[in-house]
């Protein structure tokens, strides 16, 4: 017999047992990583999201300086002559009296707290994500309303659409979409990847947005158009509200797979989260704590997006 | 021609042929006159929601012809939204829009398809919840309604589009007996004002009381039409004599 507090029990002990798993594999992960004698340095990691080492301050051209004596401030006299530029605003100068420079060399700091890498990475990812989720959002319920329309060129080119992107391998859409379709319009790698990851996501929308109004009673289109409504007003006011309501969670996991989908995009020339983990590996040889700061951040946008999900969909059944 | 004697629908021989090849509907000719209270019977699987369905052309006949107020709807050109708008449907299931209070559920049409304005519209509905006795009702979503609630907000719905006649279509059969009595009251006080009805129905006691007509369909066809009082005390048909006494 199992009463109620049994099953309390139960559970409790289930939660237990998963913890130590958990523990035991991070333990594992632990004694591996001794094993290769790999020397942490989580505490590099904090300055790869947040630099302290305040802005860069640059030649404007190339020129001979002079320091001032305040050491904060410094005069530039064109090479190539011309009038002579006073730079200001130095905390610290990098830099010696004399020196001949060239433009874009650095010529001191400007203190303060910056983004580092990993922070304009996040906000790459983040920026690309919503932008193309947008552009997805449009091209699936366009496709999705095409699949179930009553013009067969309309449904013989959603399911095309919906075929081809579903049967090849994004990496590969997005090579095609950089390297080909990108050159032709001549696109920047911004335009190219969202283009990319819209165009995919497009595909799956148009999926679950079909899925949801081939789903709603047949009864529901019926008594729209015995009232008098068109095919369209039918399709717009009572049978696609239901529709998208009821496939919320299906799209909401989309949008969850276009945040990580878009890792995929740090191969073209922009620097997303994930080139920027690439980047910073490169010059600190830290790969442990820096992948998984990365894989953190990843988990903090899907779980944020979830979470808002989560309350929208609860707000939505009080209703 | 004057008005009432042109039909407010009439179909003309017509045959509904499905994919399968069996008939739905054989050589099918009824009109519905302005006034009249008609209701069909028969068996099930007899046609008689296909002949209902073919009456405002929600589901397109295979040949025959059916004509709306004085339009036939098979004509190049013809605003079938517009014929549609002038017919009422009131279904077996119901077939609220969930998501839509009761309220917004009578706007929604008028608003959209007649264009008119949201008070008056509003105005209009909230007469017409209360004529079906659900004022109180008013801003409550489908689900929160028991059947019988339901298939009176889709009476009043369908009624919210001011139709020239109503349809229905099995309006009690999906309901708990106990709520069948409520909906077939509000639908005498219709027959009462002089709404002109067609009723596919199972009820035979509201069959005898409300139509001014009542016909009996078998295998796609009308086998036997005839007022209320030879049609149920002395049919000149052996089916439906058969019929009937399978139902009493």
């Amino acid at each position: 017999m199992t009463g109620e507090g049994d099953g309390d029990r139960r559970t409790w002990i289930g939660h237990v047992v998963a913890a130590i798993v958990v523990l035991g594999i991070g333990a594992s992960l632990y004694f591996a990583s001794l094993q290769v004698h790999y020397e942490w340095r989580w505490e590099r990691v904090p300055g790869y999201l947040v630099s302290t080492g305040g802005r860069e301050i640059v030649a404007p051209f190339d020129g001979t300086v002079v320091l001032a004596p305040d050491g904060r401030s410094l005069t530039l006299t064109p090479l190539l002559g011309g009038e002579t530029v006073r730079v200001e605003g130095f905390d610290r100068v990098e830099i010696s009296d004399g020196d001949i420079v060239f433009s874009g060399n650095t010529l001191g700091r400007e203190a303060g707290w910056s983004a580092g890498p990993l922070a304009l990475g996040l906000w790459m990812t983040l920026k690309i994500s919503m932008v193309s989720l947008v552009f997805a959002l449009v091209l699936g319920l366009g496709a999705g309303l095409a699949r179930v329309s009553s013009s067969v060129a309309a449904r013989d080119l959603a399911a095309l659409y919906v075929e081809l992107i579903r049967g090849t391998p994004l990496l590969v859409q997005i090579f095609i979409m950089y390297f080909f379709i990108g050159t032709v319009l001549s696109l920047s790698a911004f335009a190219a990847g969202v283009a990319a990851l819209a165009v995919f996501t497009g595909a799956y929308v148009a999926e679950i947005v079909r899925g949801g109004i081939e789903a709603i009673p047949r009864g529901q289109g019926e008594a729209a158009r015995s009232l008098g409504m068109s095919a369209w007003q039918s399709m717009r006011h009572v049978v696609l509200p239901q529709a998208l309501r009821n496939s919320s969670p299906a799209l909401a996991g989309q949008f969850i797979n276009l945040i990580k989908d878009s890792s995929l995009v740090s191969i073209m020339a922009l620097t997303d989260l994930t080139k920027a983990g690439r980047e910073v590996v490169s010059s600190t040889f830290s790969p442990f704590e820096v992948w998984f700061c990365v894989a953190l951040l990843y988990l903090l946008l899907t779980g944020s997006l979830s979470w808002v999900v989560r309350r929208m969909e609860r707000r939505l059944a009080h209703e | 021609m004057n008005e009432s004697a042109t039909p407010l629908i009439e179909v003309r021989g017509v045959e509904k042929r499905f994919g399968n090849g069996t008939r739905g509907l054989d050589a099918v000719s009824l009109s519905i006159r302005r006034g009249e209270v008609i209701c069909i019977i028969g068996p099930s699987g007899c046609g008689k929601s296909t002949l209902l369905r073919a009456l405002n052309a929600l589901a397109p006949v295979t040949a025959g012809e059916v004509w709306i107020e004085g339009v036939c709807v098979h004509r190049r050109g013809v605003d079938l939204d517009r014929l549609r708008a002038k017919v009422g449907m009131v279904f077996q299931q119901f077939n609220l829009f969930p998501h839509l209070t009761a309220l917004e559920n009578l706007m929604l049409a008028p608003m959209k398809v007649l264009r008119q304005a949201p008070s008056i519209v509003r105005t209009r509905a909230l007469d017409l919840l209360e004529q079906v006795g659900l004022a109180d009702k008013a801003h409550s979503r489908p689900a929160q309604l028991s059947g019988g609630q339901q298939q009176r907000v889709a009476i009043a719905r369908a009624l919210c589009m001011q139709p020239d006649v109503m349809l229905f279509d099995e309006p009690t059969s999906a309901l708990d007996p106990e709520m069948v009595g409520e909906v077939l009251e509000v639908m005498r006080a219709l027959a009462a004002n002089g709404m002109t009805m067609c009723v596919v129905t199972h009820e035979m006691a509201f069959a005898r009381a409300v139509a001014t007509r009542v016909v009996f369909m078998e295998a796609g066809r009308i086998v036997y039409e005839a007022a209320p009082p030879s049609f149920f005390d002395a049919p000149a048909n052996e089916r439906l004599r058969e019929f009937l006494s399978e139902r009493r």
